[in-house]
């Protein structure tokens, strides 16, 4: 018996789906190496500009997060 | 290891200068002035503290050392030997042509006083790299007429295991470990590949090159066979009887052979000798072998030309080159019989005696059945590690390299005329990432293919579970066993006396695996091969007769001394013999790790220098008092000797497990006396690490502490002190982590105090409420609302940003906003950049990686099309919601961008989580009761957790409750109580602190009810056990559907809380259905609420149409619609398909 496994819904419903936002932002990322602030734009390579690392951490977010503490 | 490749590179010495500061550091309490209580001015007692000696050995040979001595031995040794076996490389086409290897060397550069830097671990596991270090060769070549000579030529990388001494971390200090990013309790041992963590199990097989004798008595056959281990092949030689006559048994030899004329073509002709090599003087034995001399003088043979022919006509051989029968029979007896001894000058003698010790053992088997080997017997086995798996490895790759290298130069030299002169160098570069692949590829993959050994093995790496601590460090000391499981033997899966202080007594598997994987002891060593030459002409010089000059008649009755099972001399006075070799070792004048014994079934010593023997250390006794004394002791505690001191100076010494079976060990020092050789160091050395977390298993029936051994690898808890710095899989962590009230010395010395998994919960022995049966447990609410048992979940998502050939690559993309600029729900989570926010929560059906992959990654460059690019978001998908928790990027080795997603879950426990002691006594939460309901005593205590009583009469866990009792008296006396196996805290002395307390001494409390106040009927036992909880949680198991996804091919529901599937109702359920008689439930259940599928099916001739036609009678007067499961339809064209009609019969219901 074939067990084609289960997707979730692939392609958002149109009604749902929204506009595609055009802010082209740069976000903020840390270097593990140095703790310096590098900020990444979508073609940038991944590599922290003062020291060259390559592992990168993406900054938390400024949004204000609800926990709901049980 | 065959003797061949030996050189003079002794390990020994380099292993006491590397010892790694980090352990140091950890062990540095011994050094302070105050320790375990005890002052540097307090009296000594050697019965006491010669404890002491197991974390000074601990210290130099840590918990893994058998791996890292292997490992290290293999890249500083092995690899040299390899290297020199294989050295030249030569041309077919240019005779002058050579290039000859002079030197290998793993991470370091000629006469580099440092290592090359190589990337630290953490990163290579962050960045799903493999950890490895450049392999150097230095090579000396010609080109043209002039010899060159090149340093620091890299071949290939090789994967290089934590900790050794090939490791940045190898002796970094904590602070450089925490600056790594490292936790400086792991232990290490394993090796890290595309980011995976990947171990090589100890593998334990039978002892190579040993002769083993085996009786079936049934069949009356005896038969003693030799597994030969060489570099170039393997091949068994069997001795075996045949209705009494003696035959000589071999895969390449098509028939068997009479022992008699094997002997002959080896060389001993005459009869008398053969009896003389064989039976020695023994009336008996010449009786049994009498017979054996008639079947060779039928066929006539008398002459060594004579047998050599006769077997060179039965040799099977696939040679090119025809040789004569005479040259087969010389060919077999020199390399193919025994093919561990090798034969210089075709000098048979050596293998003539072999055969003829195997003869000799076998006619001693059929004259008393009890002289056989047991293949179970630890002192049989050998055990392999990573280094010799690794050797096996790396020298098929290079002869491999080798090849390749050579054709390539072939190729080259070919040419008739070249415009520049040939450098070999440029080629060899080309194969070097033949070796790095390989040795990645059958590291990360597990399976050994060799084809030199015919070697097919699968399974032989293991991704090292980082469940909890100790299930890593349960990991590190595990055995697997080549039988198969499938056998229905008991003996390898018994429990073998000669396991004692070596194999640990209560760690092993339940069900198929059980007895076949075992675990180490906690104080044993691994041997590593050690040189046999040296050690041949020490036992000349102290009074060895040698084997080539002695007289055949003479040879059985003195002593044989054999060195790694072969024959090399014989000695009069064995005892004397065997004393003084021992003497030697004491002082260090050979390797500590060289065992010898006495075999007096056999009359025989036996001295073994061979690796992958088990052993273990010893104080030595010596007329009947220890040598380890009081002022030794002092010194050790002051940090003025270590452990490698009391080896050098005697004091202790290392005995495997043959060598034990010729010693008087006594358990405690009382036990001493005269005859006493050895005594132990600690007794609860018998456990391993894993066993030793179980507070007083001695009084607990055994089975429980085997179940405790497979749970305590399950129990959330610490895991490093990096774990928030790892980004695996899937990782279970603790919130409070709590050390237990009643620990084990193994405890400290393991650091499970350091990283524990669980927590001190105050139980109350009794019953409450009818959710406790069936070792439910009862959970106060207050105690979860404070913390207890809570625990993160934290899962990684891994996404790789891939490059196509037409220059276009996946991209993550923004998110999508509605009307009023507010993201759509699905994209509530995503930043900017198409990736989830840091900590932000995720809820099912949002997306947390936004990942675009171009439509036209097939095309081609020239094909200007514009790129497109169709969504892949990585959806959430869980009943609970997550936070993101970190989001990793990086780049991977080939520059495609990696990103990590960490997703966290905080859960606290819920009704059906598990949770079990540390006595085998699992249970599940039943209910959850608010502390106001619950009991309290005198101080207004109330129990963290309700068990039930009944789980102690059956399951006899003594040990739990004097745990109980000893963690009571603990909490009021402000101590940590020590529950060690054999010994621990007195439960009298512990009873004495609770009545001091004001306690019951038993340690039962008064109790009032919480519902109605009053007083419990009963006095209830109440106090604080380690709890732990385990991986099994509902959360992750809850699964329920009603309608829901299909199989595309049956339309039947899916199967698996995986892909959302149905429950099925099996045959058992519908077995129970047709009994009860409900067939309507029964046609809904299996087809209506499946797979209900409407045909037409045409009454005449029974096959199905479509549309209200039948396409075989081509009318529709007679199709009729009826339902049948679609499968049932599957089934009829399935048939139709390989020429079966099934033909549908209609009548009408009722």
């Amino acid at each position: 018996m074939s067990r084609e496994g289960f997707v979730a819904p692939q392609n958002l419903s149109s009604a749902a789906s929204g506009f595609t936002s055009n802010k082209n932002n740069t976000v903020k990322y840390i270097c593990t190496s140095c703790a310096t602030n590098v900020s990444l734009g979508r073609n940038d390579a991944i590599r922290c500009s003062s020291c060259g690392h390559r592992v990168l951490y993406k900054a938390r977010t400024r949004r204000m997060v609800q926990f709901e503490a049980r | 290891m065959p003797p061949k490749r030996r050189d003079s590179v002794r390990q020994g010495s380099s292993r006491h200068s590397v010892k790694s500061a980090a352990s140091d550091e950890s062990f540095n309490e011994l050094l302070k002035p105050m320790y375990k209580g005890k002052a540097l001015t307090d009296e000594i007692n050697t019965a006491e503290d010669k404890w002491n000696l197991l974390p000074a050995f601990l210290k130099v040979k840590g918990l893994v050392k058998q791996h890292l001595d292997s490992f290290n031995y293999f890249v500083d040794v092995d690899l040299k030997k390899i290297i020199k076996a294989n050295e030249k490389v030569l041309s077919d086409v240019d005779p002058d042509f050579y290039l000859k290897y002079l030197d290998i060397r793993v991470g370091y550069k000629h006469g580099a006083t440092e290592m090359d830097p190589i990337l630290p671990p953490h990163e290579c596991r962050l960045r799903d790299l493999t950890y490895s270090a450049p392999i150097y060769v230095d090579v000396e070549y010609t080109r043209g007429r002039k010899v060159y000579s090149n340093k620091n030529l890299e071949i290939g990388k090789m994967p290089i295991m934590l900790r050794s001494n090939k490791c940045t971390l190898n002796g970094a200090s904590e602070g450089r470990m925490a600056s790594l990013d490292e936790c400086p309790l792991d232990p290490g041992g394993y090796f890290i590949v595309n980011g995976t963590e990947k171990v090589i199990l100890v593998q334990e097989q039978l002892s190579k090159n040993r002769i083993i004798v085996e009786a079936d008595e049934k069949k009356g056959i005896v038969q003693a066979s030799v597994t030969s281990s060489t570099h170039e092949r393997k091949s068994k030689t069997y001795v075996v009887t045949k209705n009494d006559k003696i035959y000589l048994k071999h895969n390449s030899i098509g028939e068997e052979v009479p022992i008699v004329v094997i002997l002959k073509a080896a060389g001993v002709t005459s009869d008398l000798e053969i009896m003389q090599l064989v039976c020695g003087d023994n009336a008996t034995y010449q009786d049994l072998f009498a017979i054996n001399f008639e079947e060779c003088a039928k066929l006539g043979i008398y002459t060594q030309q004579q047998a050599l022919e006769y077997l060179g006509a039965k040799v099977k051989t696939m040679r090119r080159h025809k040789l004569t029968t005479l040259q087969e029979g010389i060919e077999a007896v020199a390399t193919t019989i025994i093919a561990h001894l090798t034969v210089t000058d075709l000098d048979f003698k050596e293998k003539a005696l072999y055969i003829a010790m195997m003869t000799r053992r076998v006619i001693m088997a059929m004259d008393n059945p009890k002289m056989v080997d047991d293949r179970d017997y630890v002192g049989n086995k050998r055990l392999e590690l990573a280094g010799q798996l690794m050797s096996l490895l790396f020298e098929d790759l290079f002869k491999k390299f080798n090849s390749d290298f050579k054709a390539n130069i072939d190729k080259i030299l070919k040419k008739p005329n070249r415009a520049t002169e040939f450098n070999a160098l440029l080629s060899i570069n080309v194969h070097s990432n033949n070796i790095t692949s390989g040795l990645n590829r059958a590291i990360s993959t597990g399976n050994w293919s060799l084809k030199r050994f015919k070697m097919e093995r699968a399974g032989v790496t293991h991704v090292l579970s980082r469940l909890s601590y100790v299930s890593a460090l349960g990991m590190m000391t595990r055995i697997s066993s080549q039988f198969e499981k499938s056998r229905k033997v008991s003996g390898p899966r018994a429990l073998q006396p000669s396991q004692f202080g070596m194999l640990c007594t209560s760690d092993t598997p339940e069900g198929e695996a059980c007895g076949l994987v075992k675990n180490l002891a906690l104080m044993t060593h691994i041997t590593t091969d050690d040189e046999e030459e040296p050690i041949k002409k020490l036992c000349f010089l102290i009074g060895v007769e040698n084997i080539s000059a002695i007289d055949s008649s003479t040879l059985h009755s003195n002593f044989g001394v054999y060195l790694n099972g072969t024959l090399i001399g014989t000695t009069r006075f064995p005892s004397k013999f065997v004393t003084q070799f021992r003497k030697l070792r004491r002082t260090g004048r050979i390797s500590e790790f060289i065992s010898i014994y006495t075999n007096s079934h056999q009359n025989a010593v036996h001295i073994a220098t061979d690796g992958g023997r088990i052993c273990r250390p010893l104080i030595i006794v010596e007329n009947g008092a220890s040598k380890v004394k009081a002022h030794h002791l002092l010194k050790l505690k002051q940090g003025r000797m270590q452990f490698d001191d009391f080896l050098k100076q005697g004091l202790v010494e290392y005995l495997d497990v043959n060598e034990e079976n010729d010693c008087f060990i006594a358990l405690y020092e009382k036990d001493l006396s005269e005859q006493i050789t050895h005594l132990e160091i600690e007794p609860f050395t018998v456990l391993g690490a894993v066993a030793g977390l179980i507070p007083y298993p001695h009084h607990n029936q055994s089975p429980r502490n085997t179940y405790q051994c497979a749970m305590g690898k399950q129990a959330i808890g610490a895991i490093a002190y990096n774990q928030f710095k790892r980004i695996d899989t899937l990782l279970y962590l603790m919130v409070y982590p709590q050390q237990p009230m009643v620990k084990t010395k193994t405890i400290e010395l393991i650091d499970y105090d350091k990283l524990p998994a669980g927590q001190n919960a105050t139980v109350a022995v009794m019953s409450y409420s009818g959710y406790d049966i069936e070792d439910a447990l009862v959970l106060n609410k207050a105690s979860i609302d404070r913390g207890f048992g809570r625990c993160q979940v934290l899962r990684k998502n891994t996404t790789v940003l891939k490059r196509y050939p037409n220059h276009t690559q996946d991209i993550v993309g923004g998110m999508r906003v509605n009307e009023n600029n507010e993201p759509i729900f699905q994209h509530a989570s995503l930043g900017p950049d198409g990736l989830g926010e840091v900590g932000c929560r995720v809820e099912s059906g949002q997306v947390y990686i936004n990942k675009s992959v171009p439509t036209n990654a097939g095309e081609s460059v020239m094909n200007h099309s514009e790129s497109t690019h169709r969504e892949t978001p990585v959806f959430y998908k869980a009943p609970e919601p997550s936070y993101i928790d970190q989001v990793m990027m990086s780049v991977s080795d080939n520059e495609q961008a990696l990103i990590k997603v960490l997703l966290r879950q905080t859960r606290r426990p819920e009704l059906g989580d598990k949770f079990s002691s540390r006595h085998g006594q699992k249970g599940v939460c039943g209910i959850i009761v608010q502390q106001e309901d619950l009991p309290f005593n005198d101080d207004g205590i109330s129990p963290d957790i309700i068990m039930n009583p009944h789980g102690f009469p059956s399951r006899m866990t003594v040990g739990k409750m004097i745990e109980l009792i000893s963690g009571k008296a603990g909490v009021l006396n402000g101590s940590l109580e020590y529950g060690t196996c054999f010994g621990g805290s007195k439960l009298e002395d512990m009873s004495k602190i609770l009545v001091d307390n004001g306690f019951n001494y038993s340690g039962k409390d008064m109790l009032y009810s919480g519902i109605t106040g009053e007083c419990l009927q009963a006095y209830i036992f109440f106090g604080p056990i380690y709890y732990q909880k385990l991986k099994h949680m509902v959360l992750d198991k809850m699964h329920a559907r009603a309608r829901g996804p299909r199989a595309v091919l049956t339309r039947q529901p899916t199967e698996g809380r995986s892909r959302d599937g149905g429950l099925r109702l099996g045959e058992m359920e519908r077995d129970c259905v047709i009994a009860y008689g409900a067939s309507q439930l029964l046609l809904e259940r299996l087809m209506l609420s499946s797979d209900a599928f409407e045909v037409d099916i045409c009454d005449k001739c029974g096959l199905m149409g479509y549309n209200g036609w039948c396409t075989s009678c081509k009318t529709a007067e007679h199709v009729v619609k009826m339902t049948i499961p679609y499968a049932a339809k599957l089934l009829f064209q399935e048939l139709l398909s390989m020429n079966i009609a099934p033909r549908l019969k209609l009548e009408d219901v009722f």
